[in-house]
């Protein structure tokens, strides 16, 4: 492309690609291997002198506020690019909720007047980054965990699972190990927390856990210091342990898995287990996926798996990214030439109807034959 | 006034409803509104390195994906890297390099190598393996992406696909239409098609898109998963090799976990932007395109235009009670000004104004090419702030004289006094006024006062360029001040 | 306070300077203007090249477990002690080749190995050890192993013992070394 500018061929301008993350956004251009910048949700307020995240929001309003404070940052601090005129394709979950799609539509057409927008559900994202026809993604993110079947590109929709077991559950468990070693609470700030957690946690190996939960707890590893905490070594090794803890309600992510496998169409089912995926930033945990692996093909012989399920193995994939920018890449693949742009919504369609289309709407659902259609209101 | 460590005292309130110092201003001429940087539209103007203010066109900017060919960045701390020169014998080249520290006695003439090297946190080129270069600046290795051929495998695969799609989509709709033409083809005649002459004629085929989506081959996914090494128990951790997450995230193609795999950035280049109010598509601020001059080509700031507005001093306020305000209003504009206070209640409201002129705009709209807003809405909202007290507007329309540079070193003040008019000096006015506030203040709670002035505006530079005179508008704007907190009685 | 200056010859020392009590200081040495070196609590010994430059304060502190004969303070070659820099402890060990940055403060009971930076404004209080090539900088106190040793500095010694006797007054070395002909001079004292 780089070669072209010299021909003046018009070429359109690349579309960004933004995934808005509770902790982290990713932000770049379509068609590049890696986005341009991963910086914290946050951003600096003057008036209140301290940062303020991005979800921290009480009303519309702030979260609108919010969320044009963070794209200017992000446009003119970090990628460079006048925001007018360029596509824009959004990597979000199939979770989000309605009022921060809507405010960000709104933020990005009538504030900043992009050309267009594209909106992707990062589990479909994450399965284009592997080009197979089939693909189970567990996507573990900052607040949540979600587990998406993805078959010939469609989401199976009855099938998502979500838990709140994502990248802050293992945040909050270490805080509490810590405090508990300490014998007081400490309040660590949440970035000395992620520090700790980062340089110093594995998920340690079923057989171990195992061991742990017993009577007979095994030699905990080293203990680190890290500035003026002591990390005692079972903190170390456990502090992942929520993301396996089954209770009565099966919720442990292990069992999201399975229940989304179970829950998808029969035909399928082996497929899935073949081509397992793994992505987010809480992902990244040294040891998670060799204890994932284990549980799964654990739990898959276990009731109430092994009378529905007829699994025996469970194969992973390596995306040719970082776990943190997995859904980031798959949208730069989307977005890239001209059949990623055609998808996006034009400016002049959303001033015309500012509503985004959502697969939970009903006026988006309902085929137009449906004897109710001409009573949806909205 | 705005301060860089206080509170700011006195807000007007902008266009858009935001409250904000006139420092953080801008003022349109155009439609003579009050904007900020909230409610203007920013563009890039142009790039620059912040480091050796270098200039730099925006395609180039784009090849070198915004970053800097000769600055780096630490990436322990993010500081500028510098480039320090040692010694080196070119034979002793790899050995250690604190050895070249002293100049030997050698055969070969001892040559300057260069290494980059951080002051803030004493990290080195070095550190990571890097060899020293034998010139100053751009000698530095690139490391390449290695997700970078999958990920334009996965590329070249779509884009396939997609033409694929839509050369199928043609020739559905082809078929449809001329399946009896009147013409006979030289297709039909010969037998011959396009592709096979091509092939004849030893032009490359255009099929490559088959071959994309032929060569492709999905990723593999494997059963074996990376287990943890076993030493991991027992293995003392060194904090001081393993990379923190900011340093990760700075490089985010490579995300290093190790010290010993980082590699000094490339420095981000900054941006010089240009505002421009969204309702009239008129630049408010254009700078200037050399980096190391902070003038502007065009500057509407609303300290330029509006009164300004500073609180010299007040008396504690006190529920149900009146106190005493000093305020000082200066004249910016170059032309005498005419000045009211008023309650921000009976500040006519938007729509009086506009109507006498809608059917003229909207002519010269048209005429002139103007942006279209109609599906611009402008991002208004009510503003919000709860004053508990309000000045008094003294019933006089008091006249400020326009600011005149040249007789700042003029002392005789005139002395005009009445009650209100404490002092007056050249553009300034000093005014005595009283505050009332609300019986229902409580105390403790922020003191805000709130004020509303209307001012004679004389435009010099109009919109159309059919009137000939400079036309003089008023113009109203709503002050919020600070006034400390409410004494409790 | 008795004062014992031993200066071995090629050390640079001005006028200006307060020292005070029990000091060696190796041949070689900087010592600018304006410089405080106070051996209260025992016997300083600053070895050779090292530059301490003005304002630095290196305090041998009493200390209530004192021993005696009292410890003395031992402060390695090729240390450098940046503009206003202040070192204070009862006894210990200072390595090699270890840069103090400005204003920087190094307490009590704070040993130093060698190669380390204490970085600008950066305050040592707690006791502790410092392990070998540590960098500490940032106003954060930041901890990082450096991987390649602090440049030389003797070009800039060998630049200011030529140009230190242009503008100051320096104190006469008063520690011969020993020669190996015949007389032996008034104060020979064996290196210690």
């Amino acid at each position: 492309m780089a070669l072209y500018e010299g021909i003046a061929l018009i070429q359109e301008k690349q579309a960004v690609v933004l995934d808005l993350g509770t902790d982290y956004t990713k932000f770049g251009f379509t068609g590049e291997a890696a986005p341009r910048c991963i910086v914290r949700s946050e951003f600096w307020c003057p008036a209140s002198r301290r940062y303020r995240r991005v979800h921290d929001y009480a009303s519309a309003d702030e979260l609108y506020d919010n969320l044009v404070h963070m794209l200017h940052l992000l446009y003119f601090r970090h990628v460079l690019v006048n925001p007018k005129e360029r596509k824009v394709l959004v990597v979000e979950s199939l979770l989000t909720p309605t009022l921060f799609r809507e405010t960000l539509a709104k933020v990005l057409f009538t504030h900043y007047e992009v050309s267009g927008v594209i909106w992707a559900d990062s589990g479909r994202l994450c399965a284009l980054t592997l080009g197979t026809p089939v693909a189970l993604v567990v996507s573990i993110g900052a607040k949540e965990a979600e587990v998406c079947a993805v078959v010939h590109s469609c989401v199976v929709l009855h099938a998502l699972q979500s838990q709140p077991l994502g990248a802050r559950a293992v945040h909050a468990e270490l805080a509490r190990l810590l405090d508990e070693h300490a014998g007081a609470p400490l309040n660590l700030p949440d970035h000395v927390i992620e520090d700790i957690k980062v340089k110093t946690c594995f998920v340690s190996p079923r057989s171990r856990a195992l061991q742990w939960a017993s009577d007979t707890p095994p030699a905990p590893a080293r203990s680190v210091r890290v500035g003026r905490v002591e990390v005692p070594g079972a903190a170390r090794e456990l502090c992942a342990e929520p993301l396996f803890a089954r209770d009565a309600e099966l919720a442990s992510l292990p069992d999201a898995v399975l229940a989304c496998v179970a829950a998808c169409p029969r035909d399928v089912r082996r497929a899935l287990a073949a081509n397992v995926l793994l992505a987010g930033g809480g992902a990244a945990l040294r040891g998670l996926r060799a204890r994932l692996a284990a549980e799964l093909r654990h739990l898959v012989t276990q009731p109430p798996y092994d009378s529905s399920l007829h699994i025996n193995e469970f194969k992973f994939h390596n995306a040719p990214a970082h776990e943190n920018t997995c859904a980031w890449v798959g949208g730069a693949v989307l977005g890239a030439g001209e059949a990623g742009a055609a998808r996006a919504l034009p400016r002049e369609h959303y001033a015309r109807e500012p509503r985004l289309r959502d697969w939970v709407c009903l006026l988006d659902n309902t085929p137009p034959q449906h004897p109710h259609r001409d009573h949806w209101d909205m | 006034m705005a301060y860089l460590t206080q509170p700011d005292y006195v807000k007007y309130i902008c266009s858009c409803g935001q409250l904000k110092p006139i420092t953080s201003l801008y003022f349109c001429r155009h439609c003579l509104k009050i904007r900020c940087g909230f409610c203007i539209c920013h563009e890039v103007d142009s790039h620059y390195c912040a480091n050796c203010l270098e200039n730099m066109p925006s395609s180039e900017a784009r090849l070198k994906k915004n970053r800097c060919s000769s600055c780096f960045d630490c990436p322990s701390c993010f500081h500028t890297l510098s480039t320090r020169a040692t010694m080196a014998q070119p034979r002793q080249v790899l050995q250690d390099p604190a050895a070249a520290g002293d100049a030997k006695v050698e055969s070969k003439q001892p040559k300057k190598m260069y290494y980059l090297s951080c002051f803030n946190c004493r990290w080195t080129s070095r550190d990571v393996g890097i060899p020293d270069q034998p010139v100053a600046s751009g000698g530095w290795p690139e490391r390449t992406n290695p997700h970078a051929a999958r990920v334009n495998q996965l590329l070249d695969y779509y884009k396939a696909i997609a033409l694929q799609e839509k050369q199928e989509k043609i020739e559905r709709e082809r078929k449809k239409f001329n399946i009896r033409g009147k013409y006979i083809t030289l297709t039909d005649k010969t037998g011959l098609t396009g592709a096979m002459a091509r092939n004849i004629a030893g032009l490359p085929s255009s099929e490559s898109s088959s071959s994309a989506i032929a060569s492709f081959v999905p990723s593999q996914a494997s059963a074996e998963v990376e287990e943890l090494p076993d030493d991991i128990f027992t293995k003392e951790v060194n904090l001081n090799q393993i990379t923190s997450m900011p340093q990760r995230l700075a490089s985010p193609e490579w995300q290093p976990v190790s010290v010993a795999r980082l590699h000094p950035l490339a420095k981000l280049l900054s941006v010089k932007r240009s505002q421009r109010c969204r309702a009239c598509d008129h630049n408010l601020t254009k700078p200037e395109y050399n980096p190391g001059s902070i003038k502007f080509k065009i500057e509407l700031l609303a300290y330029y235009h509006v009164p300004e507005i500073k609180i010299i001093s007040h008396e504690p306020v006190k529920p149900g009670a009146t106190s005493a305000l000093l305020l000082k209003l200066s004249n910016p504009t170059g032309h005498e000004m005419t000045l009211r206070l008023l309650r921000p209640e009976d500040v006519p409201p938007h729509d009086d104004r506009d109507e006498p002129k809608s059917i003229e705009k909207s002519l010269e709209r048209s005429l002139n090419l103007d942006k279209d807003t109609t599906s611009f809405k402008p991002i208004e909202r009510v503003p919000v702030y709860s004053a508990t007290s309000h000045v008094t507007p003294p019933d006089v329309t008091l006249t400020l004289a326009q600011r005149d540079d040249a007789a700042e070193y003029d002392d005789d003040a005139q002395h005009d006094t009445n009650d209100i008019i404490m002092w007056r000096k050249s553009n300034k006015l000093a005014l005595r006024l009283e505050v009332v506030t609300d019986e229902t203040a409580e105390g403790g709670s922020p003191a805000v006062a709130k004020l509303a002035l209307q001012y004679s505006y004389r435009n010099t530079v109009p919109p159309a360029a059919a009137a000939s005179q400079p036309r003089d508008h008023t113009l109203y704007t709503t002050v919020i001040l600070d006034l400390g907190t409410v004494s409790s009685n | 306070m008795s004062h014992n200056v031993k200066i071995l010859p090629g050390a640079t020392v001005c006028e200006d300077c307060t020292l005070e009590g029990d000091i060696t200081i190796g041949g070689g040495t900087v010592i600018h203007p304006r410089v405080t070196i106070i051996a209260e609590g025992g016997p300083i010994i600053i070895a050779e090249y090292c530059i301490i430059e003005e304002y630095s304060t290196i305090i041998h502190k009493k200390s209530d477990k004192q021993e005696n004969p009292p410890k003395p303070l031992f402060i390695g070659a090729h240390n450098v002690f940046e503009v206003g820099c202040k070192l204070e402890s009862p006894c210990g060990h200072i390595g090699e080749s270890n840069v103090f940055e400005c204003r920087s403060y190094v307490g009590v009971d704070v040993k130093i190995g060698s190669g380390c930076v204490i970085g600008a404004a950066c305050r040592l209080t707690a006791p502790q050890t410092l392990a070998d090539n540590t960098v500490i900088w940032g106003s954060d106190h930041h901890v990082r192993e450096a991987l390649e040793k602090q440049p030389s500095q003797l070009l800039q010694l060998d630049f200011l013992s030529k140009v230190m006797p242009n503008y100051h007054r320096l104190r006469k070395p008063n520690v011969h070394k020993r020669q190996p002909s015949t007389r032996q001079s008034q104060e020979s004292s064996p290196k210690p």
